[in-house]
């Protein structure tokens, strides 16, 4: 892109000169051609700047706006009190230490398993569509729902103790319980969840992008008799690693927002089973027993806003190291 | 690699015609097992995939008393039902809830396309001043997750008076920056000579766009479109919040009034039923445009 | 050089150059001075001055339309969908000049939201079905819901008014009771609409089974005695009492009753009515030690952790069922609404008893039940319809009908000795519909113990802390069922965790002030302090890098 626009800046500045009224009107037509950008623009400026930018500013000034309830309208004075309470409260901690543990184990995970299993795809001919078809299946439906059938298969009740449990004892396991259990079983059942809901889409992009890989490398590859795992390494990894990157950046941010995915497990009562988001934590300030604090709601909210943005620069600035062409 | 003896030219031949084929059926039988672990990996993977959906088609068969009856989950049933079909478009008005989710689909489809057809078209190709700072800052728009902006949405539509219409259940759902990253890269891609030969036989920028520009994109359009209908079928939280008029509900609220409907209990299999017709559509849409969507996906490189 | 592998490169090129070109400083400049004036603007927009009090005005003007909107609870219950959409017909065809659009909800929280949320954009309800707790919410806001002693004596409009056109009750013909139980910091602010209050329904065949005879009011110490002797099993592992592999003898479905009703039977209260926090104390202490102690053999359980109550007993799973009044529809072999398959029921004889006491010759039980409130509007001819609205409710056609739906009571004296009523509670036995016993049972054990019945003390939070107390049992049962450590520690560790859930800690302030002032917040603890320190770092980080990416390409 670097070139392209050398070269049109060069091509501008060798158009010939023009008379007096037609460089009036070339004039007219260069500030509009430049305006012309705007305009087009303008559209996607109107919806994102009306539904985008202005409750990000709404959100901003409502977090420095102390204590405001909903119910009464009123707040105390502006000030950082807002955050001060926020931090203070052990549930955004406890969300926050969710969230986290949520992005460091579903983000690398669900990325690897995505690249085998389209690595996979890729070296297998017949069922490739259908399998592609299947593995896609997860992205079309409704979360609320599936995320019902999990509960279900995971959940022990005073009379089976579940599907998965089932599956234990026969491998001769004891059972655990993993809506109502141990952290580790929620954590567990939570992050199983959400790679189920997170691969569609990675392996869609990942198998297209092998595919897209030019045969050439590999078979030069083969001539010099290179091994499977060095041409992997070597050749198909730093050519899909611009992706891979996209996913994992993309995916960060997608894991960082997660709260549906948790509701449809643990139900409405996050902060009772311990599995609370910061999505989640904004939302109970939002409804609170106590009239609703919108300000502790988007304090909260602009602490996460911060968090995403500072992991996606460092995921930009690693990947401009390590990405290949 | 083994390196040919020197010494009796037939044995030596003879020992190395031994030696390759049993290199070769290694390489074959190796070649075999992988192929094999890959299958079983695969067909494990599909099969933890589609366990919850035939879970769900099993549940929405299974009549009510029988689905609580069932101390210990079964994994069949011995007399399916279609009641379940029958209540799910009955209890509520599932019909016409399709009939809104349309709508609200194919209007907040339209208007994105153009909208980010155009906005791509001008970060891609035009050039004016300040390009880059607009580029930044849309991007970083692409980090601010829905709920942060769910509430001012909420007072901005009910002081506008569009509670319970059609304009405010479309408008705030309209433009993603991810759509317009992913177009502007596969525009980008076209080479510059067209762009000048255009420029060169006079046409304008806007014919450009759309004689030239949509055609060569259209995989990826047809990609945007089909993740555009899907997130539109399945939204629930904004649809859910400002509409409280029947007549304007979308199948996802649908599916949770069934779930609170009927008498005292939740419905669980009539919920499963409904759950099963509302993605029916959207998994013929990704049948019948899968390659397209392939295709797309690739050539834009990326998608967000 | 496949291009589109260069796009992450490009999009990285692209946010570099972007964040150097501080040199094009005017649109920047521009949009920075902008800031300011957007946030002055938007700070203006924050927080409203509330409503005008509501003026009684003299007549209620007929030549105009109304539209008023009422939210509505029911219980997943057709039949009181029905009456209620009955009403509206009823009333419209009286008033024709107003019109009513239902909105139903199934359940109060959500309810609640929805009015928080609407507070702020002015698009509150006019009637609404809610708990006086929720109204002394909303209440923090100025004027936002109606005080309705001018209503209740206006001569023309007020309860029996003269220019009412339908039969509404006096005053005096609401049961005093229910009346005050709506009346606080003061005022009236709600109307009661339907009463129940919480029993026990009892497998009176296995109680007797296990040798017991049920005495006419329980004891808790008779109902762990019962539960505990239940929980004999035979040699395969199928409990004595009932041959089969489950057993929960006692299952509640209300903690937070639970909870409540233990600590009033004891004496105290679980809160004073300013909303000072009596609920952490030792005398809960040792009422949680008990229940932890029964959780542990398996002899109880909650709805949260196992379900619905009504699902065991009728199955014959459980011996003391405790539930709403209102539940008594499901509950029992011959129940009209049933919730298991039928093949799964076990013939039983259901006995309704008060709830278990600690006292029985002073037996103290909840009362509880649907209240309608009205919403203050800029329009005084507006509330007045919707209070013309919200009377209609006290009705007869509405009362009796409503009640004979489930274990509820009309709280009208009117409507209770009406020959209508009377003739169904007379009529207990005669089909398993509309005259099931054991709903009727249950109607007559809050009728007859009125004066028993106590409600806790109401201001802003007050929801909260109920929920607190019903969490402490959840809690206690959930961790002994984990086989985790419950003592005097984890007690007050739970004590502390609960305050903080529900930000307990600042709720003591009257009704009707400002929601709370600023807390006194100690030092930030150590994870908020990882975080701001670790952000702090990544962005010097980040900035150090680029500068010396620059410098190096310099």
């Amino acid at each position: 892109m670097q070139k392209n626009i050398q070269t049109e800046k060069q091509s501008r500045s060798t158009e010939t000169p023009l008379s007096p009224n037609t460089s009036r009107k070339a004039g007219f037509f260069r500030c509009f051609s430049r305006c012309k950008g705007w305009l087009y623009l303008l559209p996607a400026m109107l919806f994102l700047g009306f539904f985008m930018v202005y409750p990000l500013i709404d959100v901003f000034v409502y977090s420095f706006e102390e204590g405001y309830n909903s119910a009464s309208q009123t707040y105390f004075g502006t000030g950082t009190y807002n955050y001060s309470y926020v931090l203070h409260d052990p549930y955004f901690l406890q969300a926050l230490k969710n969230t986290f543990l949520l992005v460091i184990i579903t983000v690398p995970l669900s990325t690897g398993i995505a690249l085998l299993i389209s690595i996979g795809l890729n070296s297998i001919k017949p069922l490739r569509n259908f399998l592609q078809t299947v593995y896609f299946l997860p992205y079309v439906t409704n979360t609320l729902a599936v995320g019902l059938v999990f509960m279900i298969l995971f959940k022990k009740t005073a009379y089976s103790d579940g599907l998965v449990n089932l599956l234990i004892q026969w491998f001769g396991g004891k059972s655990v319980d993993f809506i109502s259990g141990p952290y580790w079983a929620k954590m567990f059942v939570l992050c199983l969840y959400t790679i189920w809901v997170v691969m569609p889409f990675k392996i869609l992009i990942l198998t297209s992008a092998l595919a897209s890989v030019n045969q050439d490398y590999y078979k030069a590859a083969r001539v010099d008799g290179t091994s499977k795992f060095r041409t992997f390494m070597r050749i198909t990894l730093p050519m899909i690693s611009p992706m891979i990157f996209y996913l994992v950046i993309t995916g960060f941010i997608g894991a960082f927002k997660a709260y549906s995915d948790a509701v449809a497990l643990f139900g409405t009562d996050l902060n009772a089973a311990g599995m609370n988001t910061i999505v989640g934590y904004v939302y109970d300030m939002l409804y609170g027993d106590s009239g609703g604090y919108p300000s502790y709601a988007s304090a909260a909210a602009i602490l996460l806003f911060a968090i995403v943005l500072t992991i996606t620069c460092i995921n930009l600035l690693i990947s401009r190291k390590n990405v290949h062409y | 690699m083994k390196e040919t003896a020197k010494s009796n030219g037939l044995q030596t031949e003879i020992g190395n015609q031994a030696d390759y084929d049993s290199i070769g059926k290694k390489a074959r039988s190796r070649r075999r097992v992988l192929d094999a672990i890959t299958y079983v990996f695969l067909a494990l993977w599909a099969v933890i995939v589609l366990f919850p959906f035939y879970w769900m088609i099993l549940t929405s068969v299974k009549s009510y008393g029988a689905y609580n009856s069932e101390y210990i989950p079964k994994f069949f049933t011995l007399s399916p039902t279609l009641q379940n079909y029958v209540d799910a478009f009955t209890a509520v008005p599932l019909g016409r809830y399709f009939l809104n989710t349309i709508i609200f689909t194919v209007i907040t489809t339209a208007i994105m396309i153009v909208v980010i057809t155009l906005a791509a078209f001008a970060f891609a190709r035009l050039d004016f001043k300040g390009r880059n700072l607009a580029f930044l800052l849309f991007l970083s728009l692409m980090m601010i997750p829905n709920e942060l902006v769910i509430i001012t949405n909420y007072v901005t539509i009910t002081n506008l008076n569009m509670r319970n219409t059609f304009q405010g259940l479309i408008l705030p759902s309209v433009t993603s920056v991810f759509y317009i990253y992913l177009l502007k890269e596969n525009f980008e891609q076209v080479p510059d000579s067209m762009y000048k030969a255009a420029k060169v036989d006079g046409t304008s920028d806007m014919k450009y766009l759309l004689k030239v520009l949509v055609p060569i994109s259209k995989p990826t359009l047809i990609t945007i479109t089909i993740l555009k209908v899907i997130e539109c079928w399945n939204s629930y939280v904004w649809p859910r919040l400002i509409t409280d008029d029947e007549a304007y509900y979308l199948v996802s609220n649908g599916i949770q009034e069934i779930r609170e409907n009927g008498f005292g209990r939740e419905n669980i299999p009539a919920m499963m039923a409904a759950v099963v017709v509302i993605s029916f559509p959207l998994i013929v849409l990704f049948l019948a445009f899968h390659k397209k969507i392939m295709a797309g996906v690739s050539r834009g490189g990326i998608k967000g | 050089m496949e291009t589109g592998n260069t796009h992450i490169s490009v999009v990285y090129k692209v946010l570099l150059r972007a964040l150097s070109r501080i040199r094009h400083l005017r649109p920047r400049v521009l949009a920075l001075a902008a800031m300011p004036g957007i946030i002055l603007a938007l700070t203006g927009c924050h927080g409203s001055r509330g409503l005008d009090a509501f003026a009684m005005p003299q007549s209620f003007d007929t030549a105009r339309q109304y539209e008023i909107t009422f939210w509505a609870k029911n219980d997943t219950n057709k039949t009181q969908t029905a009456i209620y959409e009955k009403a509206i017909t009823d009333f419209e065809n009286l008033y024709p000049n107003v019109t009513v659009n239902l909105r139903l909800y199934t359940d109060y929280g959500k309810i609640y939201n929805d009015v928080i949320t609407n507070i702020a954009t002015k698009t509150t309800p006019n009637v609404c079905i809610t708990y006086p707790d929720h109204i002394a919410t909303y209440l923090t806001g100025v004027n936002q819901v109606v005080p309705l002693e001018e209503l209740f004596d206006n001569e023309k409009y007020g309860l029996g008014g003269g220019e009412i056109r339908y039969d509404s009750p006096a005053k005096a013909e609401i049961i005093p009771q229910y009346l005050e139980e709506c009346a606080f910091g003061g005022h009236y602010y709600a109307i009661p609409f339907m009463r129940s209050t919480e029993s026990c329904y009892v497998n009176k065949t296995y109680v007797e089974k296990l040798g017991y005879q049920l005495p006419d009011t329980l004891t808790w110490d008779f109902v762990w005695k019962v539960s505990e002797a239940a929980m004999a099993k035979n040699q395969e592992g199928n409990y004595l009492i009932n041959g089969q592999k489950v057993l929960i003898p006692f299952i509640y479905k209300s903690t937070d009753n639970m909870m409540i009703q233990q600590i009033r039977q004891k004496g105290t209260e679980y809160s004073t009515q300013e909303g000072e926090i009596l609920l952490f104390s030792d005398a809960t202490k040792q009422l949680l030690e008990t229940v932890a102690e029964h959780a542990a053999t398996g002899a109880f359980s909650t709805f949260k952790i196992s379900g619905y109550p009504a699902n065991f007993l009728n199955a014959g799973q459980c011996i003391f069922a405790v539930d709403s009044t209102a539940g008594a529809t499901w509950m029992g072999c011959s129940a009209p609404l049933i919730d298991i398959s039928a093949d799964k029921l076990v013939e039983f004889e259901t006995e309704v008893l008060p709830v278990p006491q600690f006292d029985p010759a002073n037996p103290q039980m909840i009362s509880q039940g649907p209240s309608v409130c009205i919403f203050n509007k800029d329009d005084p001819q507006e509330v007045l319809a919707s209070w013309l609205f919200a009377q209609y409710l006290l009705t007869n056609e509405v009362q009796i009908a409503y009640a004979q739906t489930e274990g509820y009571v009309p709280v009208t004296s009117k409507a209770r000795q009406s020959a209508e009523y009377q003739d169904y509670l007379a009529g207990s036995g005669e089909d398993n519909t509309l005259h099931y016993d054991v709903k009727i049972k249950a109607t007559r054990l809050l009728l007859e113990n009125v004066e028993n019945t106590f409600v806790t003390p109401v201001f802003n939070g007050s929801a909260s802390l109920r929920d607190a107390a019903g969490q402490l049992i959840e809690e206690t049962v959930k961790s002994i069922q984990r086989s985790q450590t419950v003592d005097d520690a984890y007690y007050d560790k739970l004590y502390k965790d609960l305050a903080s859930r529900y930000h307990l800690d600042g709720l003591s302030r009257p009704t009707e002030t400002y929601a709370g002032e600023k807390d006194k917040l100690g030092p930030l603890p150590g994870p908020a302090v990882f975080l701001l320190v670790s952000l702090a770092c990544a962005w010097a980080l980040i900035v150090l890098y680029v500068i010396s990416k620059k410098v190096r390409k310099k």
